[in-house]
């Protein structure tokens, strides 16, 4: 059953562009030159209940922009939105209760107070039992370890505190739909890793449908099988990462290094060299002939030593951003 | 409805945390009161009257102004504006909870404490000075009074709500808000009662929304409109009530569909 579906979605903004220093700016109080900028641009996609789905793209592809249709903060200029039945945009109190937009840097707890007053009324906003609250809360904050900070004025808090506390305001409700817009953003290394171990969890034990943007690959990589690449507000991939990588990164790298000199003319015949400086080589090998071109390298040459190396899957996502923006 | 009890409660709260800064503007307030007392106080010597109004009932009235000040002219809905443009709005549509009704607790919460203050100050002054203060005690002005301070309350709600509504479309907010509180200032009649306006200017004055939130309650508790006036003014505000609910909520309606959550 598919939880969200889209299609066929457009977003516009208009924007209005001004020249630099005080002639632009005189002159953009009288006239102004307006733009459309097509933010998302006819994207069409379904996701399952269960999914966790890396929603990848350079910086303003769009993704947000799509996140904040879902969640129904924007208004589509064209197409259909439909999350676990409901039009988002109606806002209605039903599909509420059910999703949660999580972004890096958003602000909803209350400044001057501590963190618990402000969960005590998303508590009431969301209309959740006293047991249900404390189990949460008893959960979550033992695993983001912010017990101790819970009743300290937000104010009082240090960026990655907020954060978590942030985190854990968004998701008190325990939504089954979530969007979690560069979770991992400001967070130190090992607390990225809590927080991804805490999403798969989260994933599994409630069959939680889950979109996830990030800038970090390690995110998508370890959490997502299936991503949606966008870019320039379209969609350039829908599939798994793994067969985007077969796509995008048909070629692996052999690194061999020499115990005695070889001759470069030998090693041109071999494929594509990405670097030789003796004794190192690097060459760039299809994927499938990889076993035979280190087999040929083995027997015709005296080699130290010799790897295969995948392509990360950092570098291949850099690889379609750049070729598809061409 | 808890909810909405919770965020009146945490306005409470919140207005606590600066404990200074509260201090100083109540203390501000009551010496812009005592100016304006003082000043009738000069004016006014007893025994004398000034276009009706003896010194009795006008430093009533003048001491009526702070404490429907606290009441009516209290409000919070001016960071509405700011938050629509810093992307805070956000927070609020993605939860199931009513934005009218959220601000309306808030001011619930933020007019709760000020009306303890202001009362507290009010029995200072009351002490202290011991001006001849006119008491009401016509069951019928009292009610009345009641029903057009519940008026102007929406009143001003709605306009305020209004004011900060202008943030969907432009992230001027504070230009338009300076321009009512400046009207609000003279036409709302909180530094004189404004019928000793001339009278044409006075009748004009009865068609806007100002007259009701400060002046007509006032009015009403001095005991010196007839039945005819009371019922007339209390249609007109509540006329103003309904024109600018609806203004209020077609504007809501529209901006968020231009509203485009930029920032965060």
């Amino acid at each position: 059953m598919s939880v969200i579906s889209i299609s066929h979605l457009s977003r516009y903004y208009q924007v209005h562009q001004k020249e630099p220093g005080m002639i632009g700016s005189l002159k953009s109080l009288f006239v102004r030159k307006y733009e459309n900028v097509k933010a998302v641009d006819d994207i069409s996609f379904e996701i399952n209940e269960g999914e966790l789905v890396g929603f990848i793209g350079p910086n303003g592809a769009g993704k947000t922009t799509t996140l904040k249709c879902l969640s129904g903060l924007l208004y589509p200029t064209k197409g259909e939105i439909s999350v676990l039945g409901f039009d988002p945009y109606q806002r209605n109190p039903k599909l509420l209760r059910q999703i949660a937009l999580v972004m890096g840097q958003k602000n909803q707890l209350w400044w001057d107070l501590p963190a618990v007053d402000t969960f005590i009324l998303n508590k009431e906003i969301y209309g959740i039992s006293d047991e249900k609250y404390n189990t949460v809360l008893r959960d979550l904050s033992s695993l983001l370890e912010v017990k101790e900070i819970l009743k300290v004025p937000v104010k009082k808090l240090s960026l990655g505190q907020r954060m978590k506390l942030e985190l854990m305001a968004s998701i008190i409700h325990s939504p089954k739909v979530l969007f979690l817009d560069e979770p991992t953003i400001g967070l130190d290394v090992l607390m990225q890793k809590k927080l991804r171990e805490f999403i798969k969890e989260y994933n599994i034990r409630f069959k939680a449908t889950i979109i996830l943007t990030s800038h970090y690959m390690q995110d998508v990589e370890e959490l997502c099988k299936r991503v949606i690449v966008i870019n320039f507000g379209k969609i350039i991939f829908d599939g798994l990462l793994s067969s985007l990588v077969e796509k995008y990164a048909p070629y692996k790298k052999i690194k061999v290094l020499f115990r005695k000199y070889a001759d470069p003319k030998k090693i041109d015949k071999l494929g594509t060299i990405d670097s030789f400086v003796f004794p190192e080589l690097t060459l760039n090998v299809p994927n499938k002939k990889v076993n035979s071109i280190a087999s040929v390298i083995l027997r015709n040459f005296e080699v130290e030593d010799l790897t295969i190396e995948e392509q990360q899957v950092e570098d291949v996502i850099a690889q379609v951003y750049t070729r598809e923006g061409k | 409805m808890k909810k909405y009890y919770i965020i009146a409660r945490n306005t409470w709260d919140e207005a606590f945390t600066y404990r200074a800064s509260f201090v100083m503007w109540r203390v501000r307030n009551t010496i812009q009161l005592l100016t304006i007392y003082f000043l009738w106080l000069v004016v006014l010597p007893p025994g004398k009257n000034i276009l009706g109004y003896s010194q009795s009932f006008m430093l009533t009235y003048i001491l009526g102004t702070s404490l429907m000040d606290s009441i009516v002219l209290s409000s919070r809905t001016y960071i509405i504006g700011e938050e629509i443009n810093s992307g805070n709005l956000m927070n609020f549509l993605l939860k199931p909870v009513n934005y009218f009704l959220y601000w309306f607790s808030k001011d619930i919460g933020d007019k709760a404490m000020n009306i303890c203050f202001s009362i507290f100050e009010l029995t200072l002054i009351f002490i202290i000075l011991k001006p001849p203060i006119f008491i009401q005690t016509n069951f019928f002005y009292l009610l009345f009074f009641i029903f057009s301070i519940i008026s102007s309350l929406f009143l001003y709600f709605f306009i305020n709500f209004l004011l900060g509504l202008i943030g969907f479309w432009s992230p001027e907010v504070w230009a338009p808000r300076f321009i009512f509180i400046t009207l609000l200032g003279f036409f709302a009649g909180s530094l004189f009662p404004l019928d000793i306006l001339p009278s044409f200017i006075f009748s004009i004055l009865k068609f806007l929304p100002f007259t009701y939130l400060l002046y007509f309650p006032l009015k009403i508790y001095l005991g010196q409109l007839s039945f005819p006036e009371i019922f007339s003014g209390l249609i007109m505000a509540n006329f103003w009530v309904f024109i600018t609910y609806f203004t209020v909520k077609y504007f809501w309606q529209r901006g968020l569909r231009s509203y485009t959550a930029y920032g965060r």
